[in-house]
């Protein structure tokens, strides 16, 4: 009996002191096999993917920052670029390294000390130097979209370019900016360009060869008579594991201001589709602005969420549109569940019994031109708000505009074909609750609007910027700024938070400068 | 390195600022003539500054038009002595270097070698500039695109000599306005300049079809109708007066800029009066407001600034009474007010 207990007390030591061991000896492996798996649960010590996750919320399980403390949080370190260009990406962090990008550069630095390990640093002669959104990793290698329609894979240990394949024909009016999605073994790229009439399209390419798996195209090819083009597919979509669906939103339909030569809802340009992601197959598709006449892009990431909606069990989708309204879609079929406006819009007759809105054609760009709210940039754009589950808000850096709008026969019917003048905008942080669209807190972010993406927490802290420059710490219950630091530089990317050695980082940029937060070492070992 | 080339490009803008006006010999003379020039061009000159003369920016400037910059002796002492990162050629023949300013002094349009033409090569290197940095906004051919204004019927970009007015703005950008600054140097900038002159020719010899807003396309509305919505339902009245502020303001302003000064006057400064705590007032305009800090400058010019909460203020914000009119408006109105404004000279 006794030998007994003591044998299987040896047993569970031996047990113990070898699972002891083999993280030591897993660890160099680890460092370099970011595993598809590790992208589908990410440890808190990780922002594996543009959102941090596949839902999209940019919400994080970390608590350590409270609304109680966060007027303690300093700064940690700073990493200055020295470019003039704006970070505009989403940072990756992958085993303690953090990846950032601009147009041509990526950066890959040391996130405990801020400190440089790396900078790729090639100049490119052609494609649209807009932005660069950051890049994806797969096991140990980087995937990067260069303005000249580029995919490259490099070496996450040196930045060494270990292929390089066409994605996108510059010599077209293509130009690639975004974050490719890693899922299981596909990176998902899209499209920009749409200062010509090209066709968009998002396609799947293999992360070790870089050969094209599948390519899905928004609309047909350019030249098809009375069709539209456009709808590119530049901002990183959401995916679903168990429905096995990627979700993303495509771009404007072309020519962009006049809708003369591209009579219909334009199919799928500003819509939110459902694809396959081994296939790349069509399982739906929703157009958010049919026959869209005023540049708004239904990029923005098209939201997560599993809940309850009006005491039904649903699995959601949500997207605050560039063109005005906030969107609720049930993404196992693409039936509306919810679209209302979230700020003035004033181009709609109204919302068909299907929840697309109905476009006015009095609305549509004239000689003598529309007034039109919102503005071009519109309610919303690139940067990506946060969907906060204890209080079921969807929070969203909202952009309140007006603007007049032109086009004329002289305009012709290629690219942009018309002009169209903002007037005036403001920012203003909106908690709109998901099941009603009613705006539950509004907070003022200054005048012409802020670029700044939202974070929430489970602590209830909610991180933006505002139109100054300052970054902003609010109360997600309420919207009441709990604590800001004044950067120097407005923010045009996203914050994203992680836990390294026990202590909580928010990692924000403005300007050429990334900056990462903390509370005192004193506090955060508390 | 950097800090001299610069300085000498700067200085090769100043001296294509003041001496413009310089002749040349007829064109068929300079083809015959530039034939030995060419080839001395080819040999020493065109691994840096290219086959065309169109310079490799940013080290390498263009030295397109370069006579017009720069007097046959200065380029002499160039050639011989060197500069910056250019080298020194004290050993080359006396004749070949006075081909080469022959051939530096020709029009590259009238020769075959190079039938691009000259300024086209600078607004070519241009091009490349503004299609990478400026048109997602500014569009591809420079009449304007996403947010950005149509440059070919900037007043300011038209009244652009050699990048005087355009590098200011794009030097400092206008954050006002969304627009980023860009470190340019003086050649990019002159590229830069060359492209959106170029921009302009072509789109003002578009016969008819003109693009973007003209004057003749914002008559549809009503003038009685404009008036009677300026009296009544606008309540442009309780603010302005046909007679007093808006006298003649059709002459000062027209087409699209009146128009988008009328819906919302972005310039229009608010008054700020602040009490501090010691009692004491000051007036002044509006400089900056955010959540925690109010700046203001005084009467004579000067900034002050406060955290919020040490003092109490006051904002009179007249250009309010415009947002709020937004939500109202319906294009009839605009284009009916137009109409009104327009004949108020």
């Amino acid at each position: 009996m006794r030998s007994k207990i003591t044998m299987k007390l040896l047993r569970q030591i031996a047990y113990i002191a070898a699972s002891a061991m083999l993280p030591v000896l897993a660890a160099p492996m680890h460092a370099q096999n970011l595993t598809p798996d590790a992208i589908l649960h990410p440890t808190p010590d990780s922002w594996p993917s543009y959102h941090g996750d596949y839902s999209g919320r940019r919400h994080s399980k970390l608590t350590q920052i409270t609304p109680k403390n966060v007027n303690e949080l300093g700064l940690s370190w700073a990493f200055q670029t020295g470019q003039t260009a704006s970070i505009k990406a989403s940072p990756l962090l992958v085993d303690g390294i953090i990846y950032f990008t601009v147009p041509d550069n990526i950066w890959a630095v040391d996130a405990r000390s801020g400190h440089m390990l790396w900078h790729y640093n090639k100049p490119t002669e052609d494609g649209d130097h807009i932005g660069q959104r950051g890049v994806a990793m797969y096991k140990g290698w980087l995937y990067f979209l260069t303005p000249n329609g580029h995919l490259l894979s490099l070496d996450a240990k040196n930045g060494h370019v270990r292929w390089d394949v066409q994605v996108s024909d510059v010599s077209k009016g293509y130009w690639t900016t975004m974050c490719p999605l890693v899922v299981k073994d596909h990176v998902i790229v899209g499209v920009s360009g749409d200062m010509d009439n090209l066709q968009g399209y998002l396609m799947s390419v293999d992360p070790e060869t870089g050969k094209t798996q599948w390519r899905w195209d928004a609309t047909p090819p350019a030249g098809t008579p009375n069709a539209t083009t456009g709808g590119m597919t530049w901002i990183t979509g959401t995916y679903d594991p168990d429905l096995n669906l990627l979700y993303w939103g495509t771009g404007n339909p072309t020519p962009v201001l006049t809708g003369k030569t591209r009579p219909g809802d334009n199919l799928y340009t500003c819509s939110i589709v459902a694809l396959d992601v081994d296939t790349g197959k069509l399982s739906w598709g929703f157009s958010v602005s049919p026959h869209d006449t005023h540049d708004w892009d239904a990029v923005e990431p098209p939201v997560l969420v599993d809940g309850q909606f009006h005491g039904q069990p649903k699995k959601m989708l949500m997207q605050a549109s560039r063109n005005g309204y906030f969107f609720v879609i049930d993404r196992t079929n693409g039936k509306s569940l919810l679209t209302v406006p979230y700020g003035p819009t004033n181009w709609t007759t109204g919302i068909d019994k299907d929840g697309h809105p109905i476009p006015n054609v009095d609305k549509e760009p004239t000689p003598d031109g529309r007034f039109i709210a919102p503005d071009e940039g519109g309610m919303t754009n690139f940067r990506s708000p946060s969907f906060d589950p204890k209080t079921g808000l969807f929070i969203v850096d909202a952009h309140p505009s007006y603007s007049i709008y032109f086009a004329k026969p002289a305009d012709g019917y290629y690219g942009w074909a018309g002009a169209d003048y903002g007037l005036w905008g403001k920012g203003v942080l909106e908690a709109i609750d998901y099941q009603t669209g009613k705006i539950r807190w509004s907070h003022d972010l200054g005048p012409g609007g802020s670029n700044a993406g939202v974070l929430s927490t489970d602590s209830g802290v909610t991180f933006t910027g505002d139109a100054h420059g300052n970054l902003l710490a609010l109360a997600t219950a309420d919207g009441k700024t709990l604590w800001h630091v004044g950067t120097g530089s407005s923010m045009n990317s996203s914050p994203i938070t992680y836990e390294l050695d026990g202590r909580q980082y928010v990692l924000t940029s403005s300007g050429g400068v990334m900056f990462a937060w903390a509370l005192p070492e004193s506090m955060a070992k508390r | 390195m950097k800090k001299t080339l610069s300085a000498s490009s700067l200085l090769l803008s100043a001296f294509a600022l003041v001496s413009a006006l310089a002749c040349a010999p007829s064109a068929r003379a300079q083809a015959a003539d530039a034939h030995l020039g060419a080839q001395a061009y080819a040999k020493h000159c065109a691994v840096c500054h290219g086959e065309q003369r169109q310079g490799n920016l940013p080290g390498f400037p263009p030295l397109l038009d370069i006579n017009r910059q720069l007097k046959p002796e200065q380029i002499t002492m160039l050639i011989r002595h060197g500069r910056g990162r250019m080298p020194a050629f004290p050993n080359l023949p006396e004749a070949e270097v006075s081909e080469l300013l022959r051939f530096l002094a020709t029009d590259p349009m009238s020769t075959p070698a190079s039938a691009s033409g000259a300024s086209s090569n600078l607004a070519d290197a241009g091009s490349h500039l503004f299609q990478r940095n400026c048109a997602f906004c500014h569009g591809r051919d420079a009449g304007g695109g996403e947010t950005g204004p149509d440059l070919t019927r900037s007043k300011l970009a038209l009244a652009d000599v050699g990048g005087d007015k355009i590098g200011e703005v794009v030097r400092n950008g206008r954050p006002e306005k969304k627009m980023p600054a860009f470190n340019f140097n003086s050649e990019e900038i002159r590229s830069l300049a060359a492209f959106i002159h170029s921009q302009q020719k072509k789109a003002s010899s578009r016969p008819g079809g003109r693009r973007g807003v003209d004057v003749s396309d914002l008559q549809t509305g009503n003038v009685e109708a404009g008036k009677a919505y300026f009296n009544g339902a606008g309540g442009c009245a309780k603010c302005h007066s046909p007679t007093g502020d808006l006298a003649g303001v059709a002459s000062r302003y027209e087409g699209l800029q009146l128009e988008r000064r009328m819906l919302y006057p972005e310039d229009t400064v608010s008054k700020v009066e602040v009490t501090l705590a010691s009692g004491q007032k000051i007036a002044g305009t509006l400089a900056y407001r955010d959540e925690w800090v109010l700046g203001m400058r005084d009467t004579e010019g000067i900034y002050h600034s406060w955290p919020v909460r040490s003092i109490h203020f006051t904002v009179d914000s007249p250009v309010d009474a415009h947002v709020e009119l937004f939500s109202k408006y319906t294009d009839d109105d605009i284009h009916n007010l137009m109409a009104y404004i327009q004949t108020l000279k």
